[in-house]
């Protein structure tokens, strides 16, 4: 594409100007200089001390001056200067095969710093954020809440527009998507679209939020940074009952249990005075990650493994920092030294827990410690089995003891004797004394060594001929295979078994260092005078108000869900690698609203829903496209396509098919064939797909079996489930087309759609409207309605010839038909519900 | 990639949209267009066209790769690497030394050396010792470069192939070929550039992992296509729809598409019509490039291929196929290569020679078919498991009449063959009882290095920002092996 290059550098300078630093401004070093230093310097000059080039540091000013690296307010006196503008390669910097260049303009950038004086600041994420000021705008109208100004404002300055709010059949279906991930009914649209009131916007806001479906959207992105499934992962691939934790996350985000409290009990639960059973579910949280139970795995070297990944997800979840770097070295960048990593791991590696899954049954493997959750369905198969043992038991006790005496009329226990009888040496000893050699301790523990030999060793190979015996085994072994595979273990934090930690010599669990304990990362905040050292301590800290971290990185991952970028691009990295946010105080004063409003996550969602900025048109203009294609300032709402998960349960609702129960075991709807019974060792386990039937077919996607070595098929795009995500990708490629158009989740869905608008109303208008709304939510135009009537048509014709492919596209999925309609009509209705499935504007969030 | 530059691409593209007056042809021309390149560590992804033609960093000795890769890992000593010293004293005790400080697999005490029971000869001009577990390389010995140095340090399957496919031992980054895709583009939009094909009917170890393109955008996630089923996942049209409806279809799909963008304005609409329109393409180019009975009857017997089977054999076929029609990268798992001893068909006696019967002789066919088309100078054919197996026998099994070995992650041999390898070369060298590595030494990390060497990446280059650190195939190792080089 010959015009690619120049274009692009036409935006280049545009950009520029609209990314903040224009040269009027005052320099930031947080901004304008820190991203500079840290992706060309601090590499090789940066506070890993195993890297570090000729003992210069330039991410500490005084060694920097020290050093003469920068002299400040002369720049023809500092070396840093001469070096990033030398000609000879031997003393330019960076080494030309660093890789790493310094462009022209960042060069003017760092002499017009040296010669301000050089100015250094801490990395601002690391400074606890105080409530900025609420800017002064000109159009004060326009501002619904304090969110509109911080936008509005910068907007005013960069001389934008914001667009003017979306109608009201878009709204809904946006705060639909976002809040619930269900479509609205017609009636539901039709009531907001035409009510009255001021406050008909609000009104539904509330609504949604208080709707039960509201816990299970936005538990989504939280079990993605949660690399919650439902098994093991690797070879063996168990399956786990972590399921309740998931639960509890739908059940503690529609409750709006504080951030704060969702943070400890996640972190803490178990640790909690008197604990309440949701509270040690919550702990599983750090209990969600991979097992391998491989022949080979070595317990304690995959216990490691289990600690590094908590250490990574914990870190990448709350703090926005990636520390896995520490696990080896200290940080490259961010000022994690490799003694915070292992002071951090500390607190995780006092869990009674062996590393690799343990045997339950086939299906089931878990590792300790878990808590044991029968429920009534298991009590009661518990008892009924109980009660069959304690039936069968008088008969097997008597069938028992005649086997015994018959057994021992075979040899004359008070006898000595020499001959091997196969006792256990003990028992042997006694018995080759006579009877009156023998003690009375001794006689004692004859009699009752004798009969542990019987029920140990004879015994087994009498009961297959014992049919009262037999039974009762049977029986016993029924109990146990029952409670093994069917007693819910959920998998908890418990700190019962401290360790010794240690640092590790680049990270080998067998290659220990210098003993550690407990403490958070120097730079930051140190743990409140008294708390307790431990995870709880941990946890607290993270929410206390100096920690600088977490709620700007909560409320920055909020921001993302909602708006599809977040303040902070980088939402998993806050470090001094990340973007510096383009409205970064927006996000200070949406870090201290949150906290200041006891950590309510609804009341942050209800702001940015209700504000001026959410509620914008996404149309896009040419002044969009030439000033802010990406839309990092928001002249107007952002479109994106919706998840897929999302997208099937779309589907499956607008079509009426879906099963809105919430909670509980998961499910297996369609899957094609050979995806699961193709995954290793089969010997092992039986990896049979066990799928649904009946209206476990159309479940929410949330409740689809999660296989961690190969997740749902049809599910594109989704987080891998491995380790901790906590930014989606959002791709566009012909396979995901594939899934929507073939799919038979979908085609039943167009289907079942096609059935319902049939049954609907009598005009063919009627009824394409009615489909089409189902999905889109608005009504088409006359355009496009024409369209829909002429795409009907065609299909009619074709179906109304062929027989045989009308009731073939009819009988796909399991739902039952409605014989009573035309067929031709019904598969016509079909295909055009597929294509209505598959409009960018059904698969996009507008 | 540096997220400036994305969204500078992003409004790149949108302003080219905007200034073509939205139209259609834009896309197509876009995707024909393919001068886009990776510079420093700067890849140019379009999202309307993500798959299209990239160059590396230099002119590259490869195209493309044909990865054959034997899940469990076959035992190197009794195929490749002759110890006539192992053989001398095989049942001795193993020497603690060996031992000392060691955990294995499945193995504990002192076990007993094993000599290979296979037969060594050397073939070629190269004089490369091969046994007769593989009879059908020994003519193409010459074409082969061995590197019997080979080292890791995992010794369970999963953890090690990860290391192998993505270079670190836990799921979740990138795997090979979708680092080569993300670099590389690919060569024809109608089929995924990076296909995966499993034979003996398990997927590898690793799972999907072991193709996943881990934090990289899913589009270079690798792409199985199966024997059974639909060769794609959802490509099929469903029942009672065939493709003159499916036409009509997505032809009303379209239409209403452009009546949205007209009166939306979005120009990711256009980018939608694109994907529906290309999927409908590749409805057609799968299937067709998947039905190996249009080959002849000689392509079918030299390999050993049967139209409608699932195996090893007919995989190599359409792994000429899928490169001959553009695709990167094409990664074949076969499983069953765990000679542990456990069963007959895990001895090294006759389960090797009978794995080995179906597996030699389709690498045999591949090799000579590529040549003769042309295609093996610049198709780089990769061929190993994931770690090595022990010298001496493994434990479990030390009583059995069948012969096996441990798990083990010293030494291991792996060849290459094609675009840009020393052909007939035997690199590295192990010691004379086959427990570790004495001259040589090769880390997954090295082949990888080598491999991007050869299709034209500087390894340390070839980045992708993620988490704040720019990551790369090979972590923060791995160097060039500059003499397995042509």
């Amino acid at each position: 594409m010959l015009h690619f290059r120049s274009i692009l550098s036409i935006f280049l300078a545009a950009a520029v100007s609209a990314a903040g630093q224009s040269s009027a401004d005052e320099i930031d070093f947080n901004r304008d200089i820190r991203p500079i230093l840290s992706e060309s310097c601090f590499f090789c000059h940066g506070q890993d001390g195993n890297k570090r080039q000729a003992d210069l540091r330039l991410d500490v000013r005084q060694i920097a001056v020290d050093a003469g690296a920068i002299v400040p307010g002369d720049t023809s006196a500092s070396e840093l200067v001469e070096r990033i503008n030398s000609d000879d390669p031997d003393v330019l910097m960076p080494p030309p095969d660093s890789h790493r260049r310094v462009t022209p303009e960042q060069k003017q950038l760092l002499e017009r710093w040296i010669q301000e004086g050089a100015k250094y600041s801490g990395h601002w994420a690391f400074e606890a954020p105080q409530r900025p000021a609420v800017p002064n705008v000109n159009r004060v109208e326009w501002a619904r809440n304090p969110i509109d100004r911080f936008v509005l404002s910068k907007l005013e300055r960069e001389g934008l527009e914001p667009s003017p709010e979306a109608d009201r059949a878009t709204l809904i279906k946006r705060l639909s998507i976002d809040l619930i991930g269900l479509p609205p009914t017609l009636d539901e649209v039709d009531a907001f679209v035409a009510d009255p009131a001021h406050d008909a916007y609000e009104k539904l806001v509330d609504r949604l939020l208080g709707n039960p479906h509201y816990g299970e959207r936005l538990a989504l992105p939280w079990l993605d940074a949660a690399r919650y499934a439902d098994s093991n992962g690797f070879q063996q691939d168990g399956d786990t009952w972590q399921w309740l934790w998931r639960d509890w996350v739908v059940r503690a985000l529609n409750e709006d249990l504080p951030f704060d409290q969702f943070t400890i009990w996640q972190l803490a639960g178990d640790l909690l005075p008197d604990a309440t059973t949701d509270q040690k579910i919550a702990s599983g949280f750090n209990r969600n990650h991979l097992l391998n139970g491989e022949g080979g795995a070595i317990a304690e070297e995959q216990r490691f493994v289990v600690l590094f990944d908590r250490i990574d997800t914990t870190a990448t979840t709350w703090l926005g920092l990636t520390i896995a770097c520490a696990q080896c070295h200290d940080h490259k960048y961010d000022p994690t030294t490799q003694r915070d990593y292992y002071r951090l791991m500390d607190m995780f590696n006092r869990v009674p827990e062996v590393g690799t899954p343990q045997f339950f049954s086939t299906r089931i493997r878990v590792d300790k410690p878990y808590l044991e959750l029968s429920t009534e369905a298991n009590n009661q198969t518990i008892v009924e089995l109980e009660s069959k043992i304690a039936a069968a038991m008088p008969a097997a006790t008597s069938a028992d003891d005649a086997a015994y005496a018959g057994w021992r009329l075979g040899f004359d226990p008070a006898v000595k004797t020499d001959k091997d009888l196969g006792f256990p040496e003990a028992l042997t000893a006694i018995h080759n004394k006579s009877a009156g050699d023998r003690s009375e301790e001794e006689k004692n523990a004859f009699e009752a060594g004798l009969r542990k030999h019987f029920d140990e060793k004879i015994r087994p190979e009498l009961v297959a001929k014992l049919p009262a015996l037999a039974s009762l085994e049977a029986l016993k072994k029924q109990l146990s295979d029952y409670t093994n595979d069917q007693v819910p273990r959920v998998m908890v934090m418990s700190d019962d078994q401290p360790r010794e930690t240690f640092i590790l010599r680049r990270g080998e669990y067998l290659s220990p260092l210098e003993k550690v304990s407990f403490a958070t990362p120097a730079f930051l905040p140190s743990l409140a005078a008294g708390a307790p050292a431990n995870r709880l301590g941990f946890a607290q800290w993270l929410v206390a108000p100096e920690n600088p971290l977490t709620a700007r990185v909560q409320v920055n991952r909020i921001w993302q869900y909602f708006f599809g970028t977040g303040l902070v691009k980088t939402a998993e990295d806050f470090g001094v690698q990340s973007e510096y946010p383009v409205h970064r105080e927006l996000l200070d004063w949406l870090a201290v609203e949150f906290r200041e409003h006891q950590w309510s996550m609804k009341h942050v969602h209800r702001l940015i829903v209700t504000s001026a900025a959410y509620r914008q048109s996404s149309r896009i203009t040419a002044e969009h496209l030439a000033r802010d294609g990406d839309n990092r300032l928001l002249a107007r709402f952002s479109r994106s396509r919706m998840p897929a998960m999302i997208l099937r349960d779309w589907a499956l609702a607008a079509a009426g098919l879906l099963d809105a129960r919430i909670g509980g075991a998961p499910v297996y709807p369609y899957q094609p064939d050979a995806v699961w019974e193709s995954l290793a060792i089969t010997k092992e386990r039986d990896f049979t797909y066990p799928a649904s039937s009946g209206s476990d077919l159309y479940r929410r996607s949330l409740y689809t079996f999660w296989r961690r070595t190969v997740g749902p098929a049809n599910m594109f795009d989704a987080a891998n489930r491995q380790t901790c995500r906590v930014r989606l990708s959002n791709t566009s490629t012909p396979l995901h087309a594939l899934t929507t158009l073939n799919d038979p989740t979908w085609v039943e869905a167009a289907r079942v759609l096609a059935q319902k608008s049939l049954q609907q109303a009598n005009d063919l208008d009627g009824r394409l409207t009615f489909a089409f709304r189902q999905v889109i939510c608005r009504a088409p135009t006359e355009t496009g309605l024409n369209m829909l009537r002429r795409t009907y048509e065609k299909q009619f014709a074709i179906y109304n010839a062929d027989a045989e492919s009308t009731i073939k596209l009819l009988s796909v999925g399991a739902s039952q038909r409605d014989e009573t309609l035309d067929c031709a009509q019904h598969a016509a209705m079909t295909s055009v519900c597929m294509a209505i499935l598959n409009l960018d504007e059904a698969l996009t969030r507008e | 990639m540096d997220p400036y530059l994305e969204s500078m691409q992003n409004q790149t593209r949108r302003a080219f949209l905007q200034g073509t007056g939205l139209s259609l042809g834009a896309i197509a021309l876009s995707t024909l267009a393919g001068s886009a390149s990776v510079s420093g560590s700067d890849v140019t992804i379009r999202s309307a066209t993500p798959l299209e033609q990239r160059s590396p960093h230099f002119a590259p000795r490869a195209k493309r790769v044909i990865y054959l890769h034997l899940t469990g890992s076959p035992p190197n000593l009794d195929i490749y690497d002759y110890k006539p010293e192992l053989v001398k004293r095989s049942g001795q005790d193993c020497p603690d030394e060996f031992l000392k400080g060691r955990t294995f697999a499945f193995t504990t005490g002192v076990p007993k050396l094993l000599g290979t029971p296979r037969t060594f000869a050397q073939y070629g001009q190269s004089g490369t010792w091969l046994s007769d577990a593989v009879p059908n390389l020994h003519g193409i010995a010459d074409e082969l470069c061995f590197v019997h140095s080979m080292y890791t340090e995992q010794f369970n399957h999963a953890p090690a192939e990860l290391l192998v496919y993505t270079g670190s031992p836990r799921p979740g980054r990138p795997s090979m070929g979708s680092w080569l895709t993300y670099g590389l583009g690919t060569e024809n939009q109608n089929l995924p550039g990076f296909v995966v094909l499993i034979s003996s009917g398990v997927q590898p170890n690793g799972g999907a992992s072991s193709y996943s393109s881990g934090f990289l955008p899913s589009v270079f996630q690798g792409v199985q296509c199966r024997s059974k089923g639909d060769p794609v996942l959802f490509i099929s049209d469903p029942a009672g729809m065939d493709r003159k409806l499916r036409r009509r279809s997505l032809d009303a799909l379209k239409q209403l598409n452009v009546l949205q963008s007209q009166e939306l304005g979005h120009p990711e609409t256009l980018t939608r019509i694109a994907q529906y329109e290309l999927a409908f393409r590749m409805q057609t180019s799968v299937p067709e490039v998947m039905d190996i009975s249009q080959e002849t009857e000689q392509a079918l017997a030299a390999y050993g291929a049967k139209p409608g089977e699932s195996s090893f054999a007919n995989n190599c076929l359409l792994a000429r196929r899928l490169v001959e029609q553009g695709v990167r990268f094409v990664q074949l798992f076969d499983w069953g290569w765990d000679f542990h001893g456990t069963a007959p068909g895990e001895g090294l006696q006759e389960g090797l020679t009978n794995k080995w019967a179906a597996t030699d002789k389709p690498i045999a066919a591949l090799i000579k078919d590529l040549k003769q088309r042309g295609l093996l100078e610049d198709t780089l054919i990769i061929c190993g498991g994931e770690f090595g197996r022990t010298p001496f026998r493994e434990g479990r099994t030390a009583a059995s009449a069948v012969l096996g070995r441990d798990h083990y992650p010293d030494c291991f041999t792996m060849w290459m063959a094609g675009g840009g390898i020393r052909a007939g070369c035997n690199y590295g060298q192990t010691d004379e009882l086959g427990f570790g590595v004495v001259e040589n030494k090769v880390h997954v990390h090295d082949l990888q290095a080598t491999i991007m060497h050869l299709l034209g990446f500087n390894h340390e280059q070839l980045t992708y920002r993620f988490q704040g650190r720019d990551y790369r195939l090979t972590d923060v190792h791995g160097r060039v092996i500059e003499e397995l080089l042509g």
